[in-house]
């Protein structure tokens, strides 16, 4: 089998496609690329299916060496990625050699990079997807939800000859930045929060935290008052902003938990969730109010134009 | 509900669970709330009801059956179910209605379950072995669970093995099943500082609720004993052998057979957990 060995494994790197749907009753958590839009870049530029699996590159330090020749293709925040020792801009894709070396270092801007192969790595799915969620120990190259370590074998497929490379044009390129803006629909418990606590989110910036992870983003600032009440758990959906009684929000991510019991004032928009990913910590977070027919129309273009 | 189940508030508001069956129960009518540009979250009051898995199991196979072509994901919880939609198939008003409308077709047969009742949900035997005073294992709680709520080891275990437990909600991880309600003399708030790790297979209580680990993982919970049942196996056509709305009974295992038990487990595991 054709693909790719792993030098290093880096901070973090793990194979992720679109997530493991239909079994979230069951306590499984779905999974999948934090940045979805520039994970599905990857894939559109080597013509990919949409679910084709790439690898999520947390911070850098991913090494890898090839054992085929194929299309890559780059995106998300650049890392300082190297071919051979040669800088590799992302939003493209290029030709990878036998043997050749691919080499993440540290962020020069945003945060989680996206590798794509064409035809994706073919490993064996888990309950109908690839996607590494390290908490349920499902997905990955070991099918156990281990990140990529040193010594794994990659497997993907091989081209008879280099195709013309592709890159994305300017105006299509998403703002990564370390201070944003998150459009939240309110929703959930809404009514339940005071005039103060609302007052408090819209007028507050919140710093991200370093204990942010793929389950959720954790933000500190000024304490958002919570409702004097407990809560039954229930399910949590993507993007659900949570406030346990700390007042601190975080913001719930692609393998958060299937149900929990916190207050919360809504969802953000997936969009702005991707954004989000691309936050190291200490990046300036702040909220704004979005109606759910706005949210709903700007997520069915981004659904429609990626074939998703 | 009674009112002195009262104990320290959690995130899952476990302290709502009451032991038995609501006098005069009905259904409650669903309230929405938009959870996200993509679900709806279905809630049926802010009660705890006993009667409420067998109802939500049954809910949730009729929106699955009627609605698959814009449902895709259907989660149940203690009252609720959140319903993840396809936004360019439906509209968020048309889905409530029709949400709605199955919900008042959907029978609610609040009798205790039994086999013959004509209740969804099934009964299943879950094996235990519960920790003697003195087992050498680093979660055992057995003498703090003594000690906390002044009973004997034997009352622990008569008391926690002596009653059918409701599978309300699965969650926190793949086959972690919430059980309720736990006898009153047994509940206890959770740990003050959680544990970073709590083996596979340990049995756990807090507040009104008690559930089985089933890979490790950190955890809060006060752990009285192991069961080698198998909660979630990706490999199998039924992945977890126990749904929302089936019922648990616990049947106390002898030493012996926990340590075969465990041998097992292990050497299934090749010794990785």
């Amino acid at each position: 089998m054709t693909g790719f060995r792993v030098l290093k494994g880096g901070i973090l790197s793990l194979l992720q496609d679109t997530g493991r749907l239909r079994y979230q009753h069951l306590g499984v958590t779905r999974g999948g690329p934090l940045d979805a839009k520039s994970a599905s870049w990857a894939n559109r530029l080597l013509d990919n299916d949409p679910d084709a699996a790439l690898i999520e590159v947390t911070a850098g330090g991913l090494e890898l060496e090839s054992r085929t020749q194929i299309m890559v293709a780059v995106t998300g925040g650049d890392l300082n990625l190297t071919l051979n020792g040669e800088p590799q801009p992302p939003w493209r894709s290029f030709w990878v050699r036998q043997g050749d070396r691919l080499k993440f270092g540290t962020p020069r801007y945003g945060f989680r990079a996206y590798l794509a192969v064409s035809m994706g790595f073919q490993t064996q799915p888990v309950l109908a997807s690839r996607a590494t969620v390290q908490r349920d120990q499902l997905g990955g190259l070991d099918g156990n939800g281990g990140a990529l370590k040193a010594g794994d074998e990659l497997p993907c497929g091989h081209l008879p000859e280099e195709p013309i490379s592709r890159e994305i044009p300017m105006q299509y390129l998403p703002e990564i930045s370390q201070d944003i803006v998150l459009n939240l629909i309110p929703g959930y418990q809404q009514q339940d929060f005071s005039k103060e606590a609302w007052q408090t989110l819209w007028h507050s910036t919140y710093s991200l935290s370093q204990n942010s992870n793929r389950m959720g983003a954790r933000l500190e600032g000024p304490a958002i008052v919570t409702p004097n009440k407990s809560f039954l758990s229930e399910g949590v959906s993507y993007g659900a902003v949570q406030v346990p009684a700390n007042g601190q929000p975080i913001i719930m991510l692609e393998d958060r938990q299937t149900l929990g019991g916190y207050p919360k004032l809504g969802n953000i928009l997936p969009l702005d969730g991707f954004r989000l990913a691309q936050c190291m910590p200490g990046a300036k977070i702040r909220f704004k109010p979005m109606s759910l027919a706005e949210g709903q129309q700007q997520m069915r273009r981004y659904l429609r134009f990626f074939g998703l | 509900m009674s009112s002195d189940a009262k104990s320290n508030a959690n995130s899952l508001g476990a302290e709502k669970i009451a032991g038995e069956v609501a006098e005069n129960s009905k259904r409650p009518e669903p309230t929405f709330v938009h959870a996200g540009v993509d679900a709806v979250l279905m809630q049926f009051g802010e009660q705890l009801d006993p009667c409420m898995p067998g109802f939500l199991a049954s809910l949730r196979a009729q929106i699955i059956a009627e609605l698959n072509d814009v449902v895709y994901e259907v989660v149940p919880s203690y009252a609720s179910l959140l319903v993840y939609y396809e936004p360019r198939a439906i509209g968020t008003y048309d889905l409530e209605q029709v949400l709605n409308t199955i919900a008042s077709d959907t029978p609610w047969l609040c009798s205790p379950w039994s086999a013959d009742s004509g209740a969804p949900g099934k009964l299943v035997e879950v094996p235990i072995y519960y920790y003697e005073l003195d087992d050498n294992v680093a979660e055992n709680d057995m003498a703090f669970v003594c000690e906390q709520t002044g009973l004997a080891r034997n009352e622990v275990i008569a008391r926690h093995s002596g009653r059918d437990y409701q599978v309300y909600a699965l969650g926190f991880a793949p086959g972690f099943a919430y059980l309720g309600a736990l006898d009153k003399a047994l509940q206890l708030p959770r740990l003050a500082n959680p544990r970073k790790n709590i083996g596979a297979g340990s049995v756990g209580i807090a507040e009104a609720q008690t559930a089985v680990y089933p890979q490790a993982s950190p955890g809060g919970w006060h752990i009285i004993g192991y069961s080698p049942f198998t909660w979630f196996e990706p490999k199998n056509h039924e992945l977890t052998p126990v749904q929302v709305g089936d019922r648990i009974r616990f049947k106390a295992i002898s030493k012996a057979e926990y340590e075969h038990a465990k041998a097992k487990n292990q050497a299934q595991l090749g010794g990785a957990v």
